[in-house]
């Protein structure tokens, strides 16, 4: 199955959108490399803001996906690039060879081709390109060590606002979404649907050749472990569960509250960059209660973080409007 | 000389392992030569890389690990590490 929700291949994507009688909006600056399956960075250019499509499909994709993901930022949260001052994106395709990942190395986006026995190219799947520039994203706001529980929140922001990327692409409500991240990623032949689901963290894959999805989806699994520093992409399923069910629960267009409650929190300037999973929980619920009142914003995010068993008490302090930085900052134990 | 390396990390966080050994190979001294040139540049801790990067630990025989993160890999750490993942078991 193909991936979806980016911009049709070949189409001049439509971002940004004009909005008559406004200034013009501020564009996302793309620019495409060609990485001719070396590892030397950035490559040649092979596309510009807005220049045609070219033949090369992940050149396309790339050049659309960013897109999308900068439309995003700008209409959902008025957020100008990823740095939130206009950066310019620049992205490089084709990066080594048969190469099995994507990343964002500080500066710009990498791009594999697939070995096309697990994986095929990372270029295809929007909810893959906004999950690594929301790991720029992080990177410019709550810079969240990249291990342990604070890297799995790091992890989880970008699997969160990866999909919404998607969701708000396809003009998906919460309900419509599939809520996989690295839908159609998967090589024909691997018994998967993709790399993670929000939705059912630990479903996403089960083959011989790539293992059993691990992702945990509330406390009671949690895993400690070294690996991976720390569990980053494992753990991650549970903070990514709570937010499903704070959607889920509010209905409608996901990025409009529950979105925009962990987006305050990514970038309200007050997560400390260790924060674990129950300080993230509190973080959640006070923006909740700040940019909503006690109402049922509140409660939908109180509600999930209690099902993932994560801040036993996060309901009732924070309904109270107090906030104990001590208790935020304990580390939790695995249930 | 048994030559392992682990890679984790990645956008997929899907650990892949492989082993190597060099007895009977043609190419032995060759990749010897990289061994060594791998134990003596790579760190011998852990780090963290960028995100979504992979993370590499090599281990040569009883010689001791090293660690190595993309994309600031030698020439000689990523010819080692395409070497056992492709032809590793």
């Amino acid at each position: 199955m193909p991936c979806t929700g980016s911009s049709a291949p070949g189409a001049v994507p439509p971002y940004p959108r004009p909005r008559p009688g406004r200034a013009p909006e501020p564009t996302a600056r793309r620019t495409v490399h060609d990485g001719h399956h070396q590892h030397t960075l950035p490559g040649p250019v092979v596309r510009t803001e807005g220049s045609a499509p070219v033949a090369d499909q992940a050149v396309d994709h790339a050049y659309d996906g960013l897109g999308d993901t900068f439309a995003f930022y700008l209409d959902a949260y008025g957020r100008r690039s990823v740095d939130g001052r206009g950066l310019p994106l620049d992205a490089t395709v084709h990066y080594g060879v048969h190469y099995d990942n994507a990343f964002w190395n500080g500066r710009q986006m990498v791009f594999g081709d697939g070995d096309g026995t697990l994986f095929q190219d990372f270029t295809g799947c929007v909810e893959i390109i906004g999950h690594e520039l929301t790991h720029g994203v992080t990177q410019y706001s709550a810079n969240l060590d990249y291990q342990g529980q604070s890297g799995a929140l790091n992890e989880s922001v970008s699997d969160v606002f990866g999909s919404l990327v998607k969701q708000y692409a396809l003009g998906q409500t919460a309900d419509r979404a599939d809520w996989l991240i690295g839908a159609g990623l998967l090589a024909p032949g691997v018994q998967g649907v993709a790399l993670r689901s929000l939705k059912a963290p630990g479903t996403a894959y089960h083959d011989a050749r790539l293992g059993t999805d691990p992702q945990p989806a509330t406390m009671a699994g949690y895993l400690d472990t070294e690996a991976d520093n720390g569990g980053v992409h494992l753990n991650s399923g549970i903070p990514n569960h709570a937010f499903y069910l704070a959607a889920e629960a509010l209905g409608g267009h996901a990025w409009e509250r529950a979105g925009q409650i962990w987006y305050d929190v990514l970038t309200g300037g007050r997560l400390p960059s260790d924060a674990d999973f129950a300080a993230f929980a509190t973080a959640t619920a006070d923006a909740a209660r700040a940019r909503y009142g006690p109402g049922a914003e509140l409660r939908a995010v109180q509600a999930a973080w209690t099902t993932v068993g994560v801040g036993a008490g996060v309901g009732a302090e924070s309904t109270a409007g107090t906030s104990d930085a001590t208790r935020i900052n304990a580390p939790l134990r695995p249930a | 000389m048994r030559i392992q390396v682990i890679r984790d990390g990645g956008v997929s966080g899907v650990e892949r392992r492989a082993a190597l050994d060099t007895e009977g190979r043609p190419d032995a001294p060759h990749i010897h030569a990289l061994a060594r040139e791998v134990l003596s540049s790579g760190t011998r801790t852990a780090s963290f890389g960028v995100p979504d990067g992979f993370h590499y630990a090599i281990t040569v025989d009883e010689r001791g690990t090293v660690y190595c993160t993309e994309p600031q890999l030698t020439d000689g750490q990523r010819d080692l590490i395409g070497l056992v993942l492709a032809q590793g078991r």
